[in-house]
């Protein structure tokens, strides 16, 4: 043999198989392109020099390593998928005298050239795209654009030695396919006929509710922090739920229409019904698992879509005024209002003495105290904290952390300064609101005092709705006749360690009518003096911010996770639908007999059509269809958990997860379509 | 009028690129009569597969006619082909060609299904053929949990169950073992006795010697042909011989 011939087998045995290399090359090449641009962007000096890109660019390392997990991971998948369809040739080469070595040398080739063609391939996609990818990575993190064109040596070095070393494996994982294949198993490899499955109604019942209590444990939960492990529980139970429902209960499902004869007995449905019962069972795992790759794009993209969109608004939220400044200490004191009183004095001089106005403000004091709400009183001699230390699982279920409440005291005064509002309280009066499910009646007893409630408001009036800052736990405003007297009543209520559990806050934002850069510097200016005075005073949370010094902080951080979310997003996408076509041409090829039999027998090609669209269209649609499920069922809960990055903005998340969807089902319509077309023309 | 006339059907595969064409089917010319079962006999590459797949409508001559019960089926579009096939023919095939995915029951009720008749009407006809056919006990086992015998006798109800005006038989006791071989043949015979015309293209003496008239195919052209009378079975299989080794000696006609 000359030394050419491998080469040369190798050659001709990916040129022959092209149906099935083709796409897996691309992949690959697509896979080598994205790690590259990671790379290049994560770990390169071309976003050194900018200040304040490290966010963003710790996310993209983060993403370098996921791109190379995952690549891993599918390339794994898809080659041995290509092997498995290739063993029947394999099997005729052993036949005619070929023995494993020689076998392993056309592999090792097969993969020589692969590999090269998809690194040489993706490093050149990678490098034409770099710029385009960074442009676009400025632009969403509002850097300004640069016009140099950078190739990373290190990136490209990088890139070669991760992915040599993935197709290295994929080759030993080759050979073991092969090693481990007996030669008259490869020759009939396809041929084995396998036992059309059983209905198992046990498996099937047992995946519904499995899912089904996934899904009302993920809607059940109100609050993010406190539940991430039972949130964590509602997700192994719909992943477990979504495998056992498709490959049992499909079948289950295929075999109760098989029951029904006048729907089983139709031209279009006879053929369709069957082969999926006869298929479901291998195919389930396999679209289960493109259900949750296409649930993680859904949540992925439509999460970070929405923060990135709703960025100005959060950061409004969060920073209501051009200069916030808050400070709090522990219990009350009529000094604390003295000395913050002087600090805003002294702050509004600073300002005039930088030429500035200070326009719009507000200020307000509120004391805070937190207890557990039960039978209509709030308790606050439980501390749930210590009970979860204590006992955590015991506790987990007796505490019901929608009744951790955080109660928040106003003075009237300030009440009506922020809402323009002129009410007037009794003593013993109060008006009162709440976010969250808690309930109350006339009467609201905290700790061991009780106020009788004059009036329930409405939090989202004016300035007054910046006061409520924490929308992760259920929140009670109580406004109250004269916060000074009411707050030094709860003053003697300590924690074990000894510290009062009530807590003094004081705000005070203003806009002034200097421009963004301005702004910061008057504002590091006032920071210093404030945080000299404050600390002093041993007042802690000391905090004085610019809305435009903590703009890039946002824009990076949401931008740099939505870029992050499309790179992966893609490399998903095209996985799913690599997937899913395998699937269908492998699928194909066992059913060419089939339809040449069906033929035979009377079947006309347009029912051959017809029959073949509608299972193809079952298989497309079997995981985008769950995965909007597992998506409406996950979106409360991703709300709150965006409620923890300041994001309230329901309606653009919804539109954001419609919109997700949306792009999904076009880029698979269009998949679907070229897939029927390859499998049509294997069938007939 | 007969059943089924063959004139001057010939049958021309043409070299791709430029190779040499072969000529599969010559001259074919002969009849069958309603009620008859005829045997078609002939070695490999004598071209008696290719005159069935014409005679099935799943190939097309190059240039003959072909009158099934009056109908040209030169004369069929190509669209109207399946729907032909499936109303007027009775395929059974040498390789059973049952499908893995349905069980017995659902590959006897394929061609009923495609042209769309009612459940209830299926079953009826199915409750008619099961006892002659002895498939009562697998019709809810798939074709994987079954013998060779009991797959070809599925297949043969799959064929008789559209009420065909012919059955073509493809080497039907090809992939069986002697026993099952007895008892399809004898299977035909008993069809074939209750009024159903049957074709068969055969190699196997023992085969053709159950039919009524025997041809024999030999370079595209049928060659012979002999009538049972009143042989048995017995003597009819000693006339066969005879005549295939006449023919192997290269004897003239």
């Amino acid at each position: 043999m000359k030394i050419g011939f491998y080469p040369k087998m190798a050659v001709s045995g990916i040129r022959k198989n092209g149906r099935l290399y083709l796409p897996y090359i691309i992949a690959s090449i697509l896979m080598v392109a994205v790690f590259y641009i990671m790379h290049l962007m994560g770990f390169s000096k071309m976003l050194e020099n900018f200040q304040g890109s490290g966010t963003a660019r710790e996310m993209l390392k983060l993403g370098t390593y996921i791109m190379a997990i995952f690549g891993t991971l599918f390339l794994f998948y898809t080659q041995s998928t290509l092997i498995k369809g290739r063993l029947k040739e394999f099997g005729l080469y052993s036949v005619l005298g070929m023995n494993r070595r020689n076998l392993g040398k056309i592999i090792f080739f097969e993969s020589l050239i692969t590999g090269f063609i998809s690194i040489a391939g993706g490093l050149l996609i990678g490098i034409g795209f770099s710029k385009l990818a960074e442009l676009g990575f400025r632009k969403m993190i509002g850097l300004d654009s640069s016009y140099k064109f950078v190739i990373s040596g290190q990136s490209v070095l990088c890139t070669v030695i991760v992915y040599s070393l993935i197709f290295f494996l994929i080759f030993l994982n080759a050979v073991r396919l092969i090693r481990f294949a007996r030669t008259i198993n490869l020759i009939n490899s396809d041929k084995a006929g396998e036992k059309p499955p059983k209905a198992n109604w046990f498996i099937g019942i047992l995946g519904l509710l499995l899912l089904g209590s996934g899904y009302v444990l993920a809607l059940k939960i109100k609050q993010p922090l406190s539940a991430l492990v039972v949130f964590f529980a509602a997700v192994i139970l719909v992943i477990i739920g979504t495998y056992l429902v498709l490959i049992a209960g499909s079948v289950l499902l295929c075999r109760i229409l098989q029951k029904n004869k006048r729907y089983y007995y139709k031209t279009n449905h006879f053929v369709s019904v069957s082969s999926m019962a006869y298929r479901m069972k291998r195919n389930g795992a396999g679209l289960a698992s493109i259900c949750i790759l296409l649930t993680m794009i859904l949540v992925m993209i439509s999460s970070t879509s929405a923060l990135y969109v709703n960025r100005e608004e959060t950061l409004n939220n969060q920073y209501p005024r051009h200069i916030n400044l808050s400070c709090g200490n522990e219990g009350y004191s009529e000094k604390y209002g003295e000395i913050t009183g002087k600090v805003m004095d002294e702050v509004n001089k600073e300002v005039e003495e930088y030429g500035a106005k200070v326009t719009d403000s507000y200020s307000y004091i509120t004391c805070s105290i937190t207890g557990y709400f039960e039978k209509g009183k709030l308790r606050l001699d439980l501390d749930p904290m210590k009970m979860m230390d204590d006992d955590m699982l015991k506790n987990m279920t007796a505490i019901d952390y929608d009744n951790v409440t955080q109660v928040f005291f106003f003075d009237v005064d300030d009440y009506n300064a922020l809402t323009g509002n002129s009410e007037s309280l009794a003593s013993g009066e109060v008006l009162a609101c709440v976010a969250g499910k808690l309930k109350f009646g006339n009467e609201l007893t905290i700790g061991d005092e009780t106020f009788k409630v004059a009036k329930r408001i409405n939090y989202k009036q004016g300035d007054f709705k910046h006061t409520m800052k924490n929308l992760v736990l259920t929140t009670l405003i109580v406004v109250v006749d004269d916060l000074g007297e009411v707050a030094s009543r709860f003053n003697r209520y300590t924690e074990d360690s000894g510290e009062k559990m009530l807590e003094w806050e004081w705000y005070y934002a203003f806009d002034t009518n200097l421009d963004d850069d301005k702004q910061v510097i008057l504002c590091s200016q006032l920071k210093e003096y404030v945080r000299d005075e404050l600390y002093q005073q041993k007042f802690f949370a000391v905090r004085c911010e610019s809305r435009a010094g903590e703009r890039q902080d946002f824009v990076e951080t949401f931008g740099g996770l939505f870029f992050l979310g499309i790179l992966l997003s893609v490399i998903f996408l095209v996985s799913c639908v690599l997937i899913i076509y395998y699937k269908q041409i492998s699928e194909g090829f066992e059913d060419q007999s089939r339809f040449g039999i069906m033929q035979k027998v009377g079947m006309t090609r347009e029912n051959i059509k017809k029959s073949i669209n509608s299972q193809m269209l079952t298989v497309f649609l079997i995981p985008i269809i769950f995965a909007c499920m597992h998506l409406a069922a996950v979106l409360p809960i991703i709300h709150k958990l965006l409620q923890l990055f300041g994001h309230n903005n329901m309606p653009l998340l919804l539109v954001c997860a419609g919109i997700c969807v949306a792009i999904c089902g076009i880029f698979y319509a269009v998949i679907y379509k070229l897939t029927s077309n390859a499998y049509y023309k294997i069938v007939s | 009028m007969s059943l089924l006339e063959v004139k001057g059907l010939q049958k021309i595969y043409k070299g791709r690129r430029g190779g040499a064409s072969v000529e599969a089917l010559k001259n074919v010319n002969f009849t069958v009569e309603k009620g008859e079962y005829v045997a078609i006999m002939g070695e490999s590459g004598s071209g008696k597969t290719t005159l069935l797949n014409i005679l099935a409508a799943l190939d097309k001559s190059t240039s003959g006619t072909i009158i099934l019960d009056g109908m040209n089926l030169s004369t069929i579009k190509d669209s109207a082909m399946a729907m032909f096939r499936r109303d007027n023919l009775g395929y059974v095939f040498q390789e059973f060609n049952l499908l893995d995915t349905f069980t017995i029951e659902d590959n006897i009720y394929l061609p009923l299904v495609l042209a769309g008749k009612r459940p209830d009407d299926m079953k009826a006809r199915l409750d008619k053929l099961v006892p002659s056919l002895g498939i009562s006990e697998i019709l809810k086992k798939y074709p994987y949990e079954v013998s060779g015998g009991q797959k070809q006798r599925a297949a043969v109800a799959r064929a008789l169950i559209t009420d065909p005006k012919i059955i073509l038989a493809d080497e039907p006791t090809g992939a069986l073992d002697s026993k099952s071989s007895d008892e399809l043949l004898a299977l035909f015979k008993q069809v074939n006795s209750m009024g159903q015309t049957v074709l068969m293209v055969t190699h196997s003496v023992k085969a053709a010697s159950h039919a009524s008239r025997v041809m024999f195919i030999k370079d595209g052209v049928i060659f012979h042909q002999i009538y049972r009378g009143d042989a048995t079975d017995q003597q009819m299989y000693q006339k066969i011989s005879d005549t295939l080794n006449l023919l192997a000696q290269g004897g003239e006609q």
